[in-house]
């Protein structure tokens, strides 16, 4: 074969690609609004928005304005570049719209919509008194989770979860789900609370919420397992307490919360805290109420979150310990500042517990059951692992910088930490294995001789990187912008991700992947340039190869949804099929490469 | 052991009754009868400290009352 003869085939080839990719490519519905994930969108009144061909200038916009007597203005620095325009007090937006949409340089003439986050706002009377759940921003949170299906064990004075002996039910209880628990003070199965204490604690984490009554917690949809370790005093033994934690772990708990504490070291208690973690547990536990830089244990042992308290101004509050052992902080109340200032749940009087009341208490117990019931969200929301739960939650807390004593990673944020788990994921290399067994199918299915010359184009960093890039992303990026500033950033967090995923950048993070990005079109385009520019081809092939493994270990991995596909089930005959257009790409590539 | 000091109520948690040592510590009452619970009182108080103790309270160690003299 001549080299004019083949690249006329390659012509034909890659034509045909481009064909493919942007014939199947379907056009988004044109009602369709746009949303990031977490977001509501609701128009503006009396405003729209006209997008103009790109290059349109400011004159025509200007010329446009005043036939149709709008107030039109360029919407920002991207100017006639974008040529997005928008008008405010517009009296009659349909009619602008009508005339605007008749113009043939107008692409596109919407009302104008603000964005909004999604909140859920329950109905529970007293929600309006839990500043500490705004401050962690629940609301938002909620939206992505509820903790649904976590076991989540409170290791305290018991739970007021039964009406037993002379024991009571909190009414705000009522319907939230439990399992069973133990009591190891009295050796019974029975671990009602005695005190208060581990009912305010499991309010917070699970109280029963949107029932119209009483107040909301964090982990609503979570179970509770009562573990009493504590007696009526409040106070208990380091030996109870590991037996405990191993109990509720080997009981299924994922998360176990220990708003408890002292200042004895036990390795008895230590090893309990690692057996836990390493049977995929958190266990997040109180700093400690004595003010000073010395934080209580457990929650000083490494396996453990050790949890300090904020006022509600954000300043830690004046009891809390802090410290080296310190990792996060949450609201845990400042009574001295007046009422309304304290944590506020359903539980026990702590004079009489049959008597159920709402209490204000301040603690760093009161602070340590936000954490644990957002360690469940995120259980809930897909984390695998006690390490995974434990990033997502340093990642997404607010701070002023690095980690320090009095605030460790930061003030917990409960959307921040949902948000990190989806931009955190631990680094998938299969992406790059399925590219890895492509390549040996495609060296198979070329002549024997030119092998060594395929070889030559892949070992070379032109191809190693964009096939890198494009099937697990530049992964340490992020690792090393956490070591050098010690926090995580959102640019850095979405340029570590491998480039299909960098529709996120433009688009956030929604359920659905976007068809322009996960499918061939990227490296066909590539390909096209390749065509006119001939160093290009190395990188070229990297791509198309990690694309072509990127979309096909997509597909076999039961794929994400494809935005705009019109059936579901669509999403994996349409990754199959780029995954394959890209592969032809890169095997034009090798070839044109390897015959040079 | 006998440890003097100041007795003083602390609004953390459930509430918890404290002994401000002179020793520079603070220990957590356990035990104690209601003529030792008074806000402000200097007393010298024979007890032990639980070192294996653990609670609500964590304001430091718990201190075990057997019997108390106010100062």
């Amino acid at each position: 074969m001549t080299p004019a003869v083949t690249w006329m085939r390659a012509r034909w080839w890659l034509s045909g690609c481009l064909a493919l990719a942007v014939g199947c490519t379907p056009v988004p519905a044109r009602t369709k609004v746009s949303q990031p994930g977490n977001s509501r969108a609701s128009a503006v009144p009396h405003a729209l928005v006209i997008d103009f061909r790109d290059g349109t200038p400011a004159e025509e916009v200007a010329e446009r304005a005043g036939r149709w007597g709008l107030p039109l203005r360029l919407n920002s620095v991207e100017g006639t570049r974008s040529g997005i325009a928008i008008a405010e007090q517009v009296e009659d937006v349909d009619a602008a719209l009508a005339a605007a949409r008749a113009d043939p340089d107008v692409e596109e003439a919407e009302p104008l919509v603000t964005v909004e986050a999604l909140a859920f706002t329950p109905n529970d009377p007293e929600f309006s008194r839990q500043w500490n759940l705004r401050m962690i921003r629940m609301p938002e949170a909620w939206e992505l989770s509820r903790g649904k299906g976590v076991t989540v064990a409170v290791i305290d004075t018991g739970i007021a979860y039964e009406d037993h002996d002379d024991f009571v039910q909190v009414p705000d209880l009522a319907g939230a789900r439990f399992v069973s628990g133990y009591d190891f003070v009295h050796d019974t199965d029975h671990p009602n609370d005695d005190n208060g204490h581990g009912t305010h604690v499991a309010g917070t984490i699970a109280q029963r919420t949107n029932n119209g009554l009483g107040v909301a917690g964090v982990a609503f949809e979570a179970r509770l397992m009562p573990v009493k370790v504590l007696d009526r005093s409040g106070i208990g033994n380091s030996a109870d307490i590991a037996d405990a934690i191993r109990w509720a772990v080997d009981h299924g708990a994922k998360v176990l919360n220990l708003s408890l504490g002292g200042p004895g070291y036990s390795r008895v208690m230590e090893r309990a805290v690692a057996y836990a973690r390493s049977q995929g547990a958190v266990v997040v536990c109180a700093a400690g109420n004595t003010g000073t830089g010395q934080v209580s244990y457990p929650a000083a042992y490494a396996g453990a979150v050790g949890v300090g308290a904020l006022a509600p101004d954000g300043q830690l509050a004046p009891y809390s310990s802090y410290g080296e052992a310190l990792d996060i902080v949450a609201p845990g109340g400042d009574t001295r500042r007046g009422p309304g200032n304290g944590i506020l749940q359903a539980t026990i009087d702590r004079g009489d517990y049959r008597k159920p009341v709402l209490a204000e208490y301040q603690g760093t117990s009161m602070a340590t059951p936000h954490v644990a019931g957002v360690a469940a969200l995120l259980f809930a929301a897909g984390a695998k692992t006690p390490d995974e739960v434990e990033r997502a939650l340093f990642a997404g807390a607010v701070s002023e910088g690095s980690w320090n004593p009095r605030a460790g990673h930061g003030r917990l944020d409960a959307l921040g930490a949902l948000q990190a788990l989806g931009a955190r994921g631990p680094v998938d290399w299969k992406p790059l294995a399925w590219s890895g067994v492509l390549l040996v199918l495609l060296l198979l299915s070329i002549q024997q001789k030119l092998r060594p010359g395929y070889l030559n184009v892949i070992l070379n960093p032109g191809t190693l990187l964009p096939l890198l890039i494009s099937t697990v992303g530049l992964w340490f990026l992020r690792l090393l912008w956490q070591r050098w500033t010690g926090h995580s950033s959102e640019a850095v967090e979405l340029l570590s991700l491998p480039l299909p995923d960098w529709e996120r950048i433009l688009f956030g993070r929604g359920r659905l992947a976007s068809p322009i990005m996960y499918s061939a079109l990227l490296p066909v385009v590539a390909a096209l340039l390749a065509l006119r520019w001939r160093t290009l081809r190395p990188v070229v092939a990297g791509l198309a190869l990690g694309f072509a493994g990127f979309l096909l270990y997509a597909a076999w991995a039961k794929a994400p949804g494809i935005a705009y596909l019109p059936f579901t089930f669509l999403a994996r005959p349409w990754l199959i099929l780029n995954g394959l257009v890209a592969a032809l790409v890169c095997r034009t590539m090798l070839r044109r490469e390897a015959r040079r | 052991m006998k440890i003097r000091g100041t007795v003083e109520f602390k609004d953390v948690e459930m509430g918890v009754w404290v002994l401000d040592g002179e020793d520079g510590r603070t220990y957590q009452l356990a035990g104690g009868r209601s003529a030792l619970l008074k806000e402000g009182q200097r007393v010298e108080i024979d007890g032990d400290v639980d070192t294996g103790a653990m609670g609500v309270a964590m304001v430091g160690p718990v201190l075990r009352v057997r019997a108390f003299r106010a100062l």
